[in-house]
């Protein structure tokens, strides 16, 4: 069989995007284990939200995309910081079975609420952009694609530069790395931990809101999406940033191939079937060391 | 005149629902160093960390300068000047010197950094040597330095450390007992706890020795080391008067 380049890229380019933005997640996940030592499996409900803050903030804004991002965006923040407030504060670090039990009770409720208010049927978003995109010769990616593609690109230059250079960001990796020290320096855990997850549920709904334009939105979107984050979080190793990120564009790659070349049912197994085989091969993951690190 | 720098007035505290210091009283004079003996499970981590406000408090008062701080958190007792250099390794491993330095200013407004770090660097070179290593790749001493510089920062009045020279080579817990030294003549109190008993006795000016959680004994670093007692228990019994 003989592989048409331009094919080869569309596909490449297809799952780039959607790799960065698998990374959104996985880069979320990260930051909450890290900081606050719980997995938060509600985590794909904040991605939901925003996708579903989109459908709605669109409409309003005459279908303007930077606006109804923004407002995506600040929603899911909120949501973030109601959830912390309410449910997370209250978790002490040595609490891990209670915060999942507690999580995935949330994330239940969340897209059980959803679904009752605005039911389960799948919803089309549309944006200014509409279907145009760049065509370079038989290649094609709608605008959509490439500008949720640069958004988490800047995303994670964002995040990067955050985590490198502020008091602000170095306080989440201190207390991460090391609690008793982070108490040492007078560091305030609550704080520090409140403010990962409002930034984490920032990241989580940029996601939601750059992939409502290019899938279906519908209240279990997130589901699909978590669990893939999870194994995404393992692969590239817990509490790696660039790990995360690594190993989240690396399946958006590999789906897009798998799908362009095999039976698409193939693709949902693939992460899956690379984190067993990471856990049993390396099972700290693949950046353990070095690198930016909440964890 | 000397001033009391630390009042612990009956202090019982723990872990959970477990106190394991019971009634524990003292003071400490400002400008003095303290070494806090007493056999494994004592109590000994558990009283700094009470003071320092990292554990559950069940009863009791602790007076800094004169107030009571027992119920502020710890970031506050750290403002109000009581620096804690917990057990172990208590760095940020996968962040540079520079980098746990600048954590160290965290309370600090930020104009402010600069000036505390350069102390630092000045009175500890290595720090400036090793600037951009990571913290884990480090040897103990040098860790140790490091965690220390972090809380000095800030200009503590009080220092608790806990287990300073653990795990260090005999030259480089000579090292730290002179740093304490010096650290001490600048008029901070410190409180000790050290496994190199002999060592921490001979730079004190008095002893706390801790039996079950309760005060055991209390003196001059001279009485407490000449005592049969003690010197039967941690001494090996016999001393010798030179630095360990």
């Amino acid at each position: 069989m003989a592989i048409d380049a331009s094919y080869l890229l569309q596909l490449m380019l297809n799952g780039l995007a959607l790799g960065l933005l698998y990374a959104l997640i996985a880069v979320g996940l990260s930051l909450i284990f890290g900081v606050m030592e719980i997995i938060n499996f509600a985590h794909g409900e904040l991605l939901m939200l925003g996708a579903f803050a989109m459908t709605f903030a669109l409409p309003v804004m005459g279908l303007l995309y930077w606006p109804a991002l923004a407002a995506a965006v600040v929603v899911a923040m909120l949501a973030g910081l109601v959830i912390y407030e309410i449910l997370l504060a209250r978790l002490r670090p040595d609490e891990f079975e209670r915060s999942i039990l507690i999580t995935l009770g949330l994330s239940i409720i969340l897209i059980h609420t959803v679904q009752y208010f605005f039911t389960a049927t799948p919803r089309m978003v549309d944006t200014q952009y509409g279907f145009a995109g760049i065509e370079i010769g038989s290649i094609r990616l709608t605008w959509t694609r490439v500008i949720g593609a640069a958004v988490a690109i800047v995303a994670f230059a964002g995040l990067y530069l955050t985590l490198r250079f502020t008091q602000f960001g170095r306080s989440m990796r201190a207390i991460a790395q090391n609690r008793e020290a982070a108490l040492m320096v007078g560091i305030r855990p609550r704080t520090v931990a409140r403010n990962a997850m409002i930034l984490a549920t920032g990241l989580c709904g940029l996601a939601g809101a750059a992939l409502a334009p290019i899938q279906l939105v519908t209240p279990y979107m997130g589901q699909f999406l978590i669990f893939k984050a999870f194994a995404l979080v393992i692969i590239g190793g817990l509490g790696s940033i660039p790990g995360a990120v690594a190993a989240a564009v690396a399946l958006g790659l590999l789906e897009s191939w798998i799908g362009g070349f095999f039976n698409a049912a193939w693709q949902e197994g693939a992460v899956f079937v690379i984190m067993i085989v990471v856990l049993m091969v390396r099972p700290d993951g693949l950046f353990k060391r070095g690198g930016m690190r909440v964890g | 005149m000397s001033t009391t720098a630390l009042e612990l007035e009956a202090v019982t505290a723990g872990y959970g629902d477990n106190p394991i210091v019971r009634e524990f009283s003292a003071h400490l004079e400002a400008g003095t160093i303290t070494t806090l003996l007493g056999g494994n499970g004592a109590g000994k981590s558990t009283l700094l960390r009470a003071i320092y406000g990292t554990n559950r408090l069940f009863s009791g008062r602790i007076l800094f300068k004169g107030k009571a701080i027992e119920r502020l958190p710890p970031w506050e007792r750290l403002r109000r000047g009581v620096g804690f250099v917990p057990q172990g390794r208590c760095n940020f491993p996968a962040m540079s010197v520079g980098e746990n330095l600048k954590m160290g200013c965290y309370t600090l407004p930020g104009a402010r950094h600069e000036a505390a770090i350069g102390r630092m660097t000045d009175l500890f070179p290595l720090l400036r040597e090793k600037w951009r290593t990571e913290a884990g790749n480090m040897s103990g001493g040098e860790q140790q330095i490091l965690e220390m510089a972090m809380v000095l920062l800030l200009g503590p009045s009080l220092l608790l450390l806990d287990e300073p020279s653990l795990g260090l080579s005999p030259r480089m817990q000579g090292d730290v007992f002179a740093m304490v030294q010096r650290i001490a003549a600048t008029g901070v109190t410190v409180l000790i706890v050290e496994q190199n008993v002999r060592g921490a006795l001979l730079i004190s000016d008095r002893a706390l020795v801790m039996e079950q959680g309760r005060r055991f004994m209390e003196g001059s670093a001279a009485e407490v080391r000449t005592d049969p007692r003690i010197r039967q228990a941690y001494l090996g019994g016999n001393i010798k008067e030179t630095a360990a």
